[in-house]
């Protein structure tokens, strides 16, 4: 039985970095773009993170479509 | 037949009738694959709200029929290596294909009909196995593929997912307050959509591989060529078909059954589950998406402050995870067996089959879940009241 354990720790790492990374920004997004709290740079900042947070869902959505990275 | 070392001693049933029923299996089969799997990307949505449900399968329905069209290859072994085929091993014929086509839409039935979310290539690579061992023998499976690219990953899945989860809720709850969190709702939409592309471009592929492999098998289609369109869009049109039918007996499951979600954990669910997916089929290491899936429900309950998992439902799955290889073999044995008669062999088997199916779906509309009941807490779901012997009726026998 060969196990790959090097291409297991790979995909536990990139997991924990890329779900953990979209649940923080969005996360922060969400509590930076406050109803009770509007000063401009704070929902600036807050945009920022969820258009961050979208930016790596596209690619995901990249990652899934073989036509983008396979000839 | 064919040549090779281990000739198979199943009959040469006319080659075409064969093929087409081959065909009719494997769309059924995609088909129960579609609504068996809905659950894992639109389950979260549905129970926090953030889609209706019937909005979620049909938004699931479009993106499988897109995903099936967008990524075709076919694989070069039917098996992916667990049998061994071709040169020095065996040649998997079109009869061997159908029984274990059988194995694995009948054990998909009960799964479904049990509530289970279970993994459907694992039932097609159970009924293959099956079906391979009363063709050529034991010598045909190659059990340390077995172990490394099924058991261990299937024990590694719901661990890896699970784990993430669980830091991913930590993360969504110590971040953000209670006024912030229903805002998680718009993002179940899309991390749950993404879950659902990749499952297209993932699972019709299967089916577009059997059929294919079949059509070379039976000599209408080049070796080596890629699926034909009719075949893209007929395996599209079943996986899609499947997806917006709605296995709400499993959408209740996981959506109810194993933890109480919130949309903040709901959102770290699918968001784990896509990354999961995502890194594990760019980087090597296949791991099954309905495991992962409940891997990250159990671990988004783990990580929320007050929420509890229901480990019994868990340890079910894990059981229905456990022997639905043996089981799906059974099944494809016992009809690999039968189909040993020939043609009346194969008759017989279509014909055993279509009553447990029916049989099994009559039996399902005594305690119905769909789109209307699908939010309540399912106490009998998981198991059904037991009415003598009725249930075993599942496997022919």
């Amino acid at each position: 039985m060969i196990v790959e354990w090097g291409a297991f720790f790979q995909v536990l790492l990139a997991t924990l970095i890329g779900a953990c990374g979209v649940v923080t920004l969005y996360s922060l997004g969400l509590r930076l773009i406050d109803s009770d709290d509007v000063r401009p740079l704070r929902r600036a900042a807050g945009i920022v993170c969820l258009v961050l947070c979208g930016l790596v869902i596209l690619y995901g959505v990249y990652l899934v479509i073989p036509f983008f990275h396979q000839g | 037949m064919h040549g090779g070392h281990a000739t198979v001693r199943l009959p040469a049933v006319d080659i075409t009738v064969m093929v087409v029923l081959v065909i009719v299996l494997a769309l059924f089969f995609d088909f129960t694959n579609g609504f068996h799997d809905t659950a894992n990307a639109m389950a979260t949505p549905i129970a926090t709200g953030a889609l209706k449900p019937k909005t979620a399968v049909a938004l699931a329905a479009v993106l499988n029929l897109v995903g099936a069209f967008l990524s075709t290859e076919v694989a070069k072994t039917i098996s992916g290596g667990l049998i061994k085929e071709g040169d020095g091993g065996i040649q998997i014929t079109p009869v061997m294909i159908f029984a274990g086509l059988l194995g694995a839409i009948l054990w998909n039935m009960v799964t479904w009909l049990l509530g289970l979310p279970s993994s459907s290539s694992h039932a097609l690579f159970g009924g293959l196995i099956g079906a391979a061992i009363v063709g050529a023998g034991f010598g045909a499976i190659d059990g340390g593929v077995l172990l490394s690219k099924i058991v261990l990953p299937a024990l590694l899945a719901p661990l890896v997912a699970g784990l993430v989860a669980f830091l991913a809720t930590r993360i969504a709850y110590s971040v953000t307050k209670k006024k912030h969190r229903d805002g998680f709702r718009r993002g179940q939409v899309f991390t749950s959509s993404l879950v659902s592309l990749a499952h297209g471009t993932n699972d019709a592929q299967k089916t577009m591989g059997v059929i294919t492999l079949t059509l070379i098998a039976g000599g209408f289609q080049a070796s080596g060529s890629g699926p034909e369109i009719w075949v893209i869009a007929l395996c599209a049109l079943a996986i899609a078909l499947g997806t917006y039918t709605g296995g709400w007996r499993i959408i209740r499951t996981m959506g109810r059954g194993l933890t109480e979600i919130e949309p903040a954990q709901g959102f770290a669910a699918e968001t784990v589950t896509a990354a999961t997916i995502l890194a594990s089929s760019h980087l090597g290491f296949a791991l099954s998406t309905t495991q992962v899936s409940s891997g990250s429900v159990i671990g988004t309950g783990i990580g929320r402050k007050g929420a509890s998992v229901r480990w019994r439902t868990a340890g079910r799955i894990a059981i229905g995870w456990v022997i639905t290889i043996p089981a799906a073999g059974l099944v494809g044995a016992l009809a690999a067996w039968v189909a040993l008669g020939g043609l009346a062999g194969i008759i017989v088997d279509a014909l055993v089959a279509t009553v447990v199916i029916g049989g099994i779906f009559i039996y399902s509309r005594r305690n119905r879940v769909d789109a209307r009941n699908v939010h309540v807490e399912p106490t009998v779901l998981v198991r059904p009241k037991k009415r003598g012997k009725k249930n075993k009726q599942g496997l022919p026998r």
